[in-house]
């Protein structure tokens, strides 16, 4: 059986991490931030996961159930906000909603 | 389980079962004042349930507990913190339109979080106290649903929030790759064990030190504080100024003490940098704000940078000092954004310096009050304030910090600045108050806030002996 080797199996995770955070910088529209978010949280349980299987302990495991259950609360209450800003604003831009700054 | 497992958990108990009881109570009779009532009861009985903690400290549950002087002693300060917000809340929640009660049930959930966080001795208990503090605090700031600007720190916080706490769990994972364990006292070993760093456990935990940065709203991560802390509802600015923070910081002692970051000349030069640049960019940036919640934000920025400087001391004295001094921030702080928050009205917030334009001429208490609070973030004697920094900057010169204590010290004074603006509009001679009049829970709360605040400043012995003498990682 082929086995990958450690590194590079954390490299692919990185990179998907990598690209969790390019999205959140790069989209404007709010959803698609969220989306992205989920792609870095779900890129560190596979982290957990992998390490779990490479120390043969259950940990990593029950960290990534974990990491499922608060990202889903995380994303209910992510959309909830998202139905109130569009709500008050009428439309999901980032840069529109920027209104609380520094006015001196 | 055991009975003494049991009864170290009860604070988490009662904490995590009221909101369960308030939801019922909702459902069965809406009464803003019966759940405010049962709030600060059972805040309370959790505060007591923790003398009968003491006789059976050191305890750990099952790896991810440690319940010890130390965790108990933020953890008596968290529920106090949470307590004092919890009454100052009572007038402003109140007045605002559509649901009100479950505000006390998210304010429950958050203090469960950061109560977990002050025992948390496990990789899986610091994230899902962590978790729990982040999520509740995205619903406490998005409270006020009718106000634009609620709504977008909402949703800021919650972006930001859950980018660093992404980043909080990657740096977990890797260090659970380098060393096969998630227990803070066995990665500690691990790592004195193996002597030098490989570019997976620095990457580990510079990753982790960000999401702790994000929370303690450090530089370079500091940006989001004064919109976050203006776009809140005020007692919700209170509770993340204090009781976010200061779980954090619980954790961050235990954490970095258990792996001696202080030996690390990595550790140290990042460290003394955060420092160093957190409290200047705060105190710079605060001396022309004219809206005092984002001054406040800027002076927490400076008051964290203040105080990981004892992190670098790697003493007990360093310990006990930083306790001091975050006993003393939540005081005053809480202090301050309560008088925010008692002359805010549902249509107005009070948070331009201009609208407390001569309020000593027709409010002399209520200015009195944020006299000296502000009086004791700045840091002249006779207030809590004064002794705490002296308590951090003494622990440094012992510890040779003389950069740090010497960036400390001229910080000061430029914060003294814009805290003595502030403190000079409020004794303007011009100007007709249009801010509300005070409540009874209001006046009663700010008493006791100023009470400490001087008792502390002027007799802070027995406080300090009670820490000397219990409190010890």
């Amino acid at each position: 059986m082929l086995t990958i080797p450690l590194e590079i199996q954390i490299l692919f995770a990185g990179i998907l991490f990598l690209l969790g955070l390019i999205g959140v910088l790069v989209r404007r529209n709010i959803i698609f931030m969220l989306m992205s978010i989920e792609v870095m949280l779900n890129s560190a349980g596979l982290v957990f996961i992998i390490a779990g299987s490479h120390w043969k302990q259950p940990d990593g495991q029950v960290m990534f159930i974990f990491i499922l259950a608060v990202a889903a609360v995380e994303v209910s209450i992510g959309l909830a906000l998202i139905l109130q800003v569009y709500h008050h604003y009428k439309t999901l831009d980032a840069d529109a909603i920027n209104k609380l700054k520094d006015t001196i | 389980m055991t009975i003494t497992d049991f009864l170290c958990l009860s604070p988490f108990l009662i904490i995590a079962g009221a909101p369960i009881v308030i939801m019922i109570l909702i459902s069965i009779l809406r009464n803003y004042a019966v759940v405010f009532g049962f709030s600060v009861l059972s805040l309370l009985i959790a505060f007591a349930s923790i003398f009968f903690i003491v006789p059976a400290e050191p305890h750990s549950i099952k790896q991810l507990f440690i319940i010890d002087s130390y965790s108990l002693f933020f953890l008596g300060i968290i529920i106090l913190s949470a307590l004092l917000v919890t009454m100052l809340s009572y007038e402003y929640i109140k007045q605002l339109e559509g649901v009100r009660e479950e505000y006390y049930i998210i304010l429950f959930t958050s203090t469960l979080g950061a109560s977990l966080l002050a025992v948390a001795n496990h990789f899986i208990l610091f994230f899902l106290g962590f978790e729990t503090l982040s999520i509740s605090l995205y619903i406490l700031i998005a409270f006020q649903k009718t106000k634009d600007s609620s709504i977008e720190a909402g949703i800021k916080y919650l972006i930001m929030a859950s980018v660093s706490s992404a980043f909080l769990l990657f740096g977990m994972a890797l260090i659970y790759t380098a060393f096969g364990t998630m227990q803070f006292n066995e990665v500690g070993s691990a790592i004195h064990n193996q002597g030098q760093f490989s570019p997976l456990v620095i990457t580990g935990f510079g990753m982790m030190m960000v999401g702790i940065g994000f929370k303690l709203a450090l530089f370079p991560f500091h940006m989001w504080t004064p919109d976050i802390y203006q776009g809140a509802p005020a007692p919700v600015t209170a509770y993340i100024a204090t009781v976010s923070k200061g779980a954090l910081m619980a954790v961050l002692i235990r954490f970095f003490f258990n792996i001696k970051g202080f030996d690390n000349p990595y550790f140290f030069a990042v460290i003394s940098v955060i420092s160093i640049f957190s409290m200047t960019i705060g105190n710079l940036l605060a001396i022309r704000q004219q809206n005092l919640k984002r001054l406040l934000a800027y002076s927490s920025i400076a008051n964290m940078g203040y105080l990981i400087i004892i992190l670098l001391t790697g003493s007990n004295r360093g310990i006990q000092s930083a306790i001091f001094f975050l006993t003393a921030y939540f005081v005053t702080t809480i202090g301050a954004f309560g008088v925010i928050s008692l002359l805010s009205t549902a249509k107005n917030e009070a948070e331009k310096i201009a609208d407390y334009e001569g309020l000593f001429w027709e409010r002399p208490w209520i200015a009195i009050v944020l006299t000296i609070c502000l009086l004791s973030l700045a840091g002249i004697p006779v207030t809590a304030g004064f002794i705490a920094k002296f308590y951090i900057i003494f622990e440094g010169m012992k510890a040779g910090l003389l950069v740090l204590v010497f960036s400390m010290i001229i910080n000061s004074v430029i914060g003294l600045y814009y805290y003595i603006r502030v403190i000079t509009t409020l004794f303007a001679n011009t100007g007709k108050t249009k801010l509300p009049l005070l409540s009874f829970t209001g006046n009663l709360t700010l008493a006791l806030i100023t009470l400490s605040i001087l008792v502390l400043g002027i007799y802070p012995g027995w406080l300090i002996n009670i820490i000397v003498k219990f409190v010890h990682l």
